[in-house]
């Protein structure tokens, strides 16, 4: 399977360029789409999950055009959005027999079958039978991709699945992505790099409705080897003076003290360590870039 | 003070930025500026033509009006204001903050309080601007001091708005949950619906207490206004004193006051003003979803993915299917696991059943619950309830998935869009099934508590899924369409209640086709003789032509249907397009069927048939007066025989014939002209035996002018002939002939030629003649007026005739005229019958019935020979059969005996279908509806025999009307009504008793003075009545009744006696026509039999307008030595004389009255001692002795004399 988006541009009637000539192709992986909120990202993946229209551009599904074609794919799409609600007063597990109904499962043993292994697949099990508007927001968000991974979908769409998650929830869900097999295009939007450094293997950072990078992890990171650097600084006094100075990338707090990683091609003073280079490296440069551009 | 000051400042700038909170104000403004400007619009305007539309009455009217419709405004700004903290999650702030507790609710409430009475307060300048509106009717608008417009609105609207929205605050801060905030006030308005409507609907005459606990005050204002008169109306508010009505207003008021500061009270006390308080529910349901999630945790401390079953998903007709019914089952679980769908339920159970307990009792009548009866008042309710829940679920289906924030998922989902809006539709269906099922199984239940079972399941099913659902489905269908379109719901449920309360508005003003207000069907009644007969056609169409255009509609929704991320109009407007092709096929068919249907429609209401409005069958009308008025007293020959062969075809609602009357110049001049009105349009062809031509003739031949080539000498007879019959084709929009009917055909000789004007087609309602430029109706002639007195009142164009008929119909029914059935056949396949009436001469005026009958037969044997009494009925209506019988023997007993012997050899009562409700006496044969005999339940001793006074009551006709009737002059409508009513009193007092008299007589009384106080010329007294039935009725028996107690029944009766006697036959034999008795003479017999002392009872009942006001002040007893009870009773007398408009002048008192000492329940009293006492005006105290202990006491106890205060002649007896 592999989608294949091309030269996709959308412009909202409030006047903000949702996207602007957007091409992507994404093949049988994980695919991560990494970009600060309001980038574009929902926008895209709206958009091939049928749920939206582009002014210009194709997305194709193996041949099929997505755009027009909306019912074909909707029958091999599962697609998890960024905010969902449900119905009040349905337990899950009869909502997710529901879905699996509109999916086309219509065996009854085969939708029992598929909807037992999903709740213990998503550790729902325990709670199939209780109300799905009391569950909290990681038991919610397992519903969602449980919903997601139902029927036969070959083409999977999370929209920022990990937001508001605790880490041990945000752990057992990517865990859960990755167990998906082979032959699945998957694409996974989020602002949280560490998501896209764990799970996948080819990426596309987007801002501002473009595309800046589309690469895999590795030759991201390959790019920057050796470019990195850091300082712990003493006040804001000296972080603005080295803010004029160099291109600093990020700042973090590391007890209570502003370190300061900044990009350079040799070190750039006193001070500075050379660092290991990092995913969000590349992901804060690259806004950087796209900012100074 | 700050702190409130801040809160108080916020909630109005809340209010303020709110769209809701102008549309409050104008639909306030709206509301009562229609109520000045339009007649046609809210209960004052379109009701009596007289009270001013923004007087005293009409602004305290639209007060409560808008009070009433305004508890929801109420609880939706009160309500919402304290929740708004809990909705949005913000009291973790504001709670953890030092906020007082004053500042906190003080300040809130009385945001609300200042924004509410704000919203209101458009009623206001709505009336003042009402005023000026160019096109309302000015007669009826004053030049207002400003109190009638500020104390109805501070005192009602603005005392409400206080204590209900206290209350509503109150429920709002203790429950903190949504939908009982919402639910409040739909709550509190159903339930006053039902508290109001136990006292309305059965017009009880205990309104005291009611009144006083009424908080919303069309209980009040009936109790404290009913009997006001136009001029009461027009200068008195509801007054604040406590001696006006009994301080009804007052203490109401300040009952209410009260409740607001208890409620008030009641929120200071029990709003806890922490944080862990106020969120203790929610804070134990997040404890225990932590401590779910806490053992899920340990349960499964490492994740094991394993490989998902195969599946193979497939799609097609039959995946498609199942998509359907999970989702019709999904949405259907999403509404009857709501709670608020349990709550609408149960309360519409509880009104339909509250209703249902008294289907068809009105006025102390006990009637058998018949199922369209029963229907009647279950649906009457319930159906509310159906549009309610068509409306809301139509919006929560549509808006389901948008709502949950669900859409993101189900819009991904491989279902096409026809699929899922079925499933919404269905369960929409569904619950409409089930709610008008929960309405029919009230019905049945109320049936059978009241001991009727027989259960007519298919009328049922007919009313509820074949005529009603339809109708409801057109409208759920309207609100899910108009829920696509909108981008809000509660726009959208804005628009749908607008297009529901519009169709009625629109109506009034004169929009009354069918065909363009959405969703209307013409008015059809169902008739146990006649089931839904010649009303399905029209109703059939109707629903088929909205339901085609509401699947149009739907269809289109289809169309629109929101999906995905851009689902603004304009974007699902292009997607239509784009698929247009897929959904044109039905669009169209759809269309062909609204076409189809409408053209069908079109063509039997506005071609097969004339469509009239209401305002045109008014131009025809007026038009005819200023046309032909002029010829009002045109010497014309009187009719002397008349007779004629029907056909009645019933199966196709048509008659055809030809008919005869011989015509006799009665006048001194010879006549060169014969004028004919044709007001039915029911005659055609009228040739006369001598030379004649056509002078002139106009629009729909209502008026044709003859002129004889050679007069017509005094004294001289001639022929007249022409063909009668009318023939009904397809159907019309509403107002069918109610006289033809597939089973009890009725229609009398309103079908036949009118000799001359025709002053009865005259439009009466001085409202309705303004509008046209009429001017002021002709009154009735004084008597001795020289035209009048020798004019027959019933029949002007005849004195008394000779009357002879054949008539058929189909084998499967029988048909009847007045007079004694000669022979019947049987030839061309129908049954012919000729009646003839002999040689007893009858008033011009006779009837035709054709039906399918059961006949019970008995004989009284009569002073001449005996009396064959016969009853038509339908077979299931054999309740009242013997009442019937019964009723008819006593008053043949009773009338031979006391005035006369009966003219004839039968009396025959015969069932009419329910389309008109009236009985009416034609000579020995009277139709009776069926809708007020035949089902009547006499049980109780305290239960009205109504159909036993009715049957009396049309006896009694067969003298006065039949015997003896007046001149067409002022009072003469009282010798036959008056006479007929006073006969029937007594026939039942014979058999009941006087205890049971005094409960009919209360409301006799009652209707009485509500008539007067609804009167929309001028009340006149008895002896001068011109046309105002509740002086000839309800006054007339009344004081005649009276007049029986204070002289003896026999003294009355021996006066009617000799008056019938002397008068009777009036013109019958002479060759022309001389005077009719007037109620002068009936008034002089009355006199005679009348001793010196109470002549004074005479003067003020029958020739003036004269109202007591008796008072108990004050009853003691102290037991004597003899183990007796001394009472010692204080009353107070006024009387007043009052002019045609009500205005009283007092009149000095010396009158006798009864003083009594009672015992015994409210229903069944029994006087300890009961003595007509000499009263003078203003206080006396009486002392008597009685041998039992009394439990009350008072002056005229029983209501014989007319007092506007009749609850207060009698008091509770204290010991001293």
């Amino acid at each position: 399977m592999a989608l294949t988006i091309s030269g996709l541009s959308k412009t909202y009637a409030n006047g903000v360029q949702a996207l602007r000539n957007v091409s992507l192709t994404i093949g049988n992986n994980m695919f991560g789409l990494l970009g600060p909120n309001g980038a574009g990202k929902s926008t895209l993946m709206r958009t091939v999950a049928t749920l939206q229209d582009p002014d210009s551009g194709s997305v194709s599904l193996d041949g099929l055009d997505v755009l027009a074609k909306k019912t074909e794919v909707r029958r091999i799409l599962g697609y998890l959005p960024q905010e969902f609600g449900v119905y009040p007063r349905i337990s899950v597990s009869d909502m997710l027999s529901h879905l699996a109904v509109m999916k086309g499962i219509t065996n009854s043993g085969e939708r029992k079958e598929v909807v037992d292994a999903l709740l213990h697949q998503t550790n729902l099990w325990e709670v199939r039978k209780k109300s799905l508007a009391t569950y909290s927001g990681g038991m919610k968000q397992r519903f969602g991709i449980a919903q997601a991974l139902l029927g036969k979908p070959k083409l999977i769409i999370v929209d920022e699945p990990t937001a508001g998650l605790d880490p041990a929830e945000r752990n057992r869900f990517l865990n859960l992505l990755s167990s998906i097999a082979g032959n699945v295009t998957v694409i996974l939007s989020t602002h949280i790099v560490e998501d896209v450094r764990e799970l996948c293997q080819r990426m596309a950072i987007i801002a501002n409705g473009a595309v800046l990078i589309e690469s895999s992890p590795s030759e991201a990171l390959e790019g920057i080897r050796g470019k990195m650097w850091s300082k712990v600084v003493s006040g804001d006094e000296e972080l603005k003076a080295l803010e004029a100075g160099m291109q600093v990338v990020s700042t973090h707090l590391v007890g209570g003290q502003h370190e300061v990683r900044v990009y350079a091609d040799t070190s750039p003073g006193d001070g500075f360590r050379a660092s290991e280079s990092e995913l969000e490296d590349v992901y804060f440069l690259s806004l950087a870039r796209h900012a100074n551009a | 003070m700050r702190q409130f000051l801040e809160f108080f400042l916020f909630e109005l700038k809340v209010r303020f930025k709110s769209i809701s909170t102008y549309v409050y104000f104008a639909i306030w403004f709206v509301f009562s500026f229609l109520c000045v400007a339009s007649e046609s619009f809210g209960p004052v305007g379109s009701g009596n033509g007289k009270v001013l539309l923004n007087g005293p009455f009409a602004n305290s009217y639209n007060a409560i009006g808008a009070s009433f419709f305004g508890i929801i405004v109420i609880a939706a700004i009160f309500g919402t204001s304290i929740l708004r903290d809990f909705q949005r999650d913000t009291t973790q702030i504001l709670f953890t903050k030092p906020i007082s507790k004053f500042a906190y609710l003080g300040g809130r409430w009385l945001g609300s309080f200042v924004v509410t009475v704000i919203v209101f307060f458009g009623l206001v300048p709505g009336e003042m601007l009402g005023t000026l509106a160019p096109w309302a009717d000015h007669t009826r608008i004053a030049h207002a001091p400003l109190v009638w417009y500020f104390q109805p609105f501070f005192s009602i609207v603005v005392v409400q708005i206080f204590f209900l929205g206290s209350l509503f605050f109150l429920v709002g801060a203790l429950s903190r949950r949504i939908f009982i905030v919402y639910l409040q006030g739909a709550a509190v308005f159903a339930l006053y619906l039902f508290y109001a409507g136990v006292f309305l609907s059965t017009r009880s005459l205990s309104r005291f207490w009611p009144s006083i606990f009424d908080p919303v005050g069309l209980l009040y204002i009936d109790g404290i206004t009913r009997y006001w008169t136009v001029v009461e109306k027009n200068t008195l508010l509801l007054s604040w004193s406590h001696q006006a009505a009994q301080g009804l207003f007052l203490y109401n008021r300040l009952v209410w006051c009260g409740f607001g500061v208890l409620t008030l009270a009641a929120l200071w006390m029990f709003f806890p003003m922490s944080l862990e308080a106020l969120t203790a529910r929610s804070s134990s349901r997040r404890a225990r979803l932590a401590a779910e999630q806490d053992d899920e945790i340990r349960s499964v401390p490492t994740f094991v993915t394993t490989r998902a079953p195969l599946v193979h998903p497939i799609f097609g007709a039959g995946t498609t299917w199942a998509q359907y019914r999970s989702m019709t089952r999904l949405r259907m679980r999403n509404i009857v696991r709501d709670l608020p769908f349990w709550v609408l339920i149960i309360l519409m159970a509880l009104l339909s059943c509250s209703n249902g307990r008294y289907a068809g009792r009105i006025e102390g009548q006990n009637v058998w619950p018949v199922t369209y009866l029963m229907l009647q008042a279950v649906e009457g309710i319930a159906i509310l309830f159906f549009y309610i829940i068509a409306t809301f679920y139509a919006a929560e289906l549509i808006w389901r998935e948008r709502d949950t924030h669900f859409e993101g998922i189900h819009d991904a989902l491989p279902a096409g869009e026809t699929t899922d809006w079925m499933s919404k539709l269905t369960a929409l269906c569904f619950v409409e099934f089930a709610v008008l099922a929960v309405a029919g199984l009230c019905g049945i239940l109320m049936q059978a508590v009241q001991g009727y079972y027989h259960f007519e399941l298919l009328q049922y099913f007919k009313e509820l899924y074949v005529v009603t659902l339809p109708q409801v489905l057109i409208f759920a269908l309207l609100a899910m369409f108009v829920q696509t379109v909108v981008s809000n719901k509660f726009l959208g449920h804005g628009i749908v209640i607008g297009v529901f309360v519009m169709q009625p508005i629109l109506f009034n003003f004169g929009w009354e086709n069918t065909l363009y207000l959405f969703g209307q069907t013409p008015p059809y009644t169902y008739s146990d003789m006649n089931g839904y007969g010649h009303f399905v056609l029209p109703l059939f169409w109707s629903i088929t032509y909205w339901l085609a255009i509401a699947a149009f509609l739907g269809v289109l929704s289809i169309g629109l249907a929101r999906r995905g991320a851009e689902d603004s109009l304009g974007a699902r407007m292009r997607g239509l397009r784009q698929n247009f092709s897929r959904i044109a096929p039905a669009l169209a068919v759809c269309l062909l069927a609204a076409i189809g249907s409408g053209i069908w429609y079109y063509y039997n209401t506005h071609v097969l048939n004339e469509y009239l409005t209401a305002k045109d069958r008014r131009d025809i009308q007026a038009a005819y007066e200023r046309d032909f008025k002029k010829y009002e007293h045109f010497a014309q020959p009187k009719i002397t025989a008349a007779d004629a062969r029907i056909d009645i075809y019933p199966d196709r609602r048509s008659f055809s014939g030809t008919g005869h009357f011989v015509l006799q110049n009665k006048t001194p001049q010879p006549i060169s002209a014969i004028h004919v009105t044709n007001a039915q349009q029911g005659f055609t062809h009228v040739v006369f035996d001598r030379p004649f031509h056509v002078v002139s003739s106009s629009p729909r031949a209502i008026y044709t002018i003859y002129a004889l080539d050679k007069p017509l000498a005094p004294g001289e007879t001639m022929n007249m002939n022409f063909n009668v019959g009318y023939t009904s084709r397809g159907f019309k929009d509403g107002n069918e002939r109610a006289e033809l009917a597939y089973n009890g055909t009725f229609f009398d000789s309103g079908y036949f030629p009118t000799i001359g004007y025709d002053q009865s087609l005259e439009l009466g309602d001085p409202r309705r003649r303004r509008e046209e430029h009429l001017g002021p109706q002709e009154l009735l002639p004084p008597r001795g007026d020289a035209v009048g007195s020798v004019t027959n009142l019933f029949t002007p164009t005849a004195d008394w005739i000779h009357y002879t008929t054949t008539v058929s119909t189909s084998t499967d029914q029988m048909a009847l005229a007045p007079g004694y059935l000669q022979k019947d056949w049987i030839a061309n396949g129908r049954h012919y019958y000729t009646y003839d009436m002999g040689d007893v001469k009858i008033l011009d005026f006779f009837a035709y019935i054709s039906g399918n009958y059961q006949v019970t037969r008995d004989t009284y044997q009569g002073v001449n020979g005996p009396i064959a009494i016969e009853v038509y009925h339908l077979p299931e209506h054999s309740f009242d059969v013997p009442d019937m019988i019964a009723a008819s023997k006593a008053g043949l007993a009773f009338y031979e005996k006391a005035y006369s012997p009966y003219q004839f050899r039968q009396y025959r009562i015969i069932e009419f279908p329910r389309y008109r409700t009236f009985a009416q006496s034609f000579p020995n044969t009277v139709p009776f509806s069926e809708a007020i005999g035949f089902i009547d339940r006499t049980e109780k001793p305290t239960d009205i025999d109504f159909t036993y006074f009715v049957t009396a009551h049309e006896l009694g006709h067969q003298w006065w009307a039949h015997q003896l009737i007046g001149g067409r002059v002022a009072g003469s409508n009282m010798m036959s009504e008056t006479l007929a009513e006073y006969s029937a009193l007594m026939t039942q007092q014979h058999r009941y008793g006087a205890s049971n008299m005094h409960r009919f007589l209360r409301f006799e009384l009652d209707r009485y003075l509500r008539g007067r106080g609804a009167e929309v010329r001028r009340e006149e007294p008895l002896a001068q009545v011109q046309n105002e039935p509740y002086v000839w009725y309800q006054k007339g028996g009344q004081v005649m009744y009276t007049l029986a107690d204070y002289i003896g029944e026999d003294k009355v009766n021996l006066a009617l006696h000799n008056f019938l006697m002397q008068y009777r036959y009036a013109n019958a034999d002479d060759a022309q026509s001389g005077p009719y008795p007037d109620t002068r003479e009936l008034v002089a017999a009355l006199r005679a039999q009348t001793p010196a002392d109470l002549q004074y009872y005479i003067d003020d009942s029958f020739e003036n307008i004269v109202l007591y006001d008796n008072k108990a002040v004050s009853a003691t007893i102290t037991p004597t030595a003899d183990h007796k009870y001394k009472v010692t009773l204080v009353v107070e007398a006024h009387k007043v004389k009052a002019d045609g408009s009500g205005n009283e002048t007092p009149m000095p008192m010396h009158d006798l009255i009864d003083i009594g000492v009672l015992t015994g329940p409210q229903d069944a009293q029994k006087p300890l001692y009961l003595q007509k006492e000499w009263i003078h005006d203003g206080r006396q105290t009486f002392t008597m002795i009685v041998d039992q202990m009394p439990n009350r006491a008072g002056i005229d106890p029983y209501n014989k004399l007319i007092d506007r205060n009749e609850d207060d002649n009698q008091i509770a007896v204290a010991k001293e």
